[in-house]
């Protein structure tokens, strides 16, 4: 899943620990869910959310999988 | 020629002193002291670190002790009446041992709750695939090993699976 957490990390000047350390979450969980290696649980992301201000649509973005929008298209 | 005028911008903002060091004056300063102190580092100290391994070493610790204290006390008294008491008594601190990485298990976060997930599958996969083939060859000859082998196999392939996975998520 892709998501915008280094940048609005970086517009913060919050260094991975510091993000880690608001989430009670350990620093090499905040790299994997960056480098987009781990998708983080949905109470992780609404406190991610939460801890940004910003809603979660606004800093996750999941492409739609090809066979939801193939299943779409033939209803 | 009359002496220039100093230019004004060259003038310090603030003098440092309201008048030149004097061993017998208080030199002041013109400004309130501000320091601008960096953050502090998030401070972690040993224990909060390494908590859980601190208290999982001492635990196994005491379990060696009262295992050597058992064996002993029931090697010099092999037929008291209260042996069975004895020689179950290591199981107490092994019990410890027990909660207390059940409790740092439950402590990690959702990702490293993940890798160890996956390297318990990994150890415990291994370990039954490592030991077939030993019990396979051990039906053609070769020499038997201890049961014992089967728990510090178990607890390497454990470590290494912990190694992979993190490594996977770096």
């Amino acid at each position: 899943m892709r998501n915008r957490l280094r940048v609005l990390r970086a517009e913060l000047d919050w260094s991975q620990a510091d993000l880690a350390e608001r989430l009670g979450v350990s620093r090499q969980t905040v790299n994997a869910i960056e480098t987009g290696k781990y998708d983080p649980s949905l109470p992780l992301a609404f406190s991610i959310a939460r801890t940004f201000n910003r809603r979660i649509e606004e800093i996750f973005d999941s492409p739609q999988p090809a066979g939801l929008a193939s299943t779409r298209a033939g209803l | 020629m009359s002496e220039q005028q100093p230019n004004p911008d060259d003038a310090p903002l603030e003098p440092l002193y309201t008048h030149p060091a004097s061993p017998f004056l208080r030199t002041e300063s013109t400004a309130p002291a501000r320091v601008d102190l960096p953050t502090p580092a998030i401070f972690q100290s040993t224990w909060v670190t390494y908590r859980a391994q601190i208290e999982f070493g001492l635990a196994m610790l005491a379990y060696l002790m009262v295992l050597v204290g058992s064996v002993t006390v029931l090697q010099a008294n092999p037929g008291a009446s209260w042996r069975y008491i004895v020689a179950v008594l290591p199981v107490a601190p092994a019990a410890v041992t027990l909660w207390i990485f059940m409790r740092a298990l439950a402590r990690l976060d959702e990702l490293h709750k993940r890798i160890q997930m996956q390297a318990f599958a990994f150890s415990l996969g291994a370990t039954a695939l490592l030991t077939f083939a030993y019990g396979f060859l051990e039906g053609v000859g070769m020499p038997h090993l201890s049961w014992t082998f089967v728990l510090p196999l178990m607890a390497i392939l454990w470590g290494v699976g912990t190694a992979i996975f993190t490594m996977r998520y770096r």
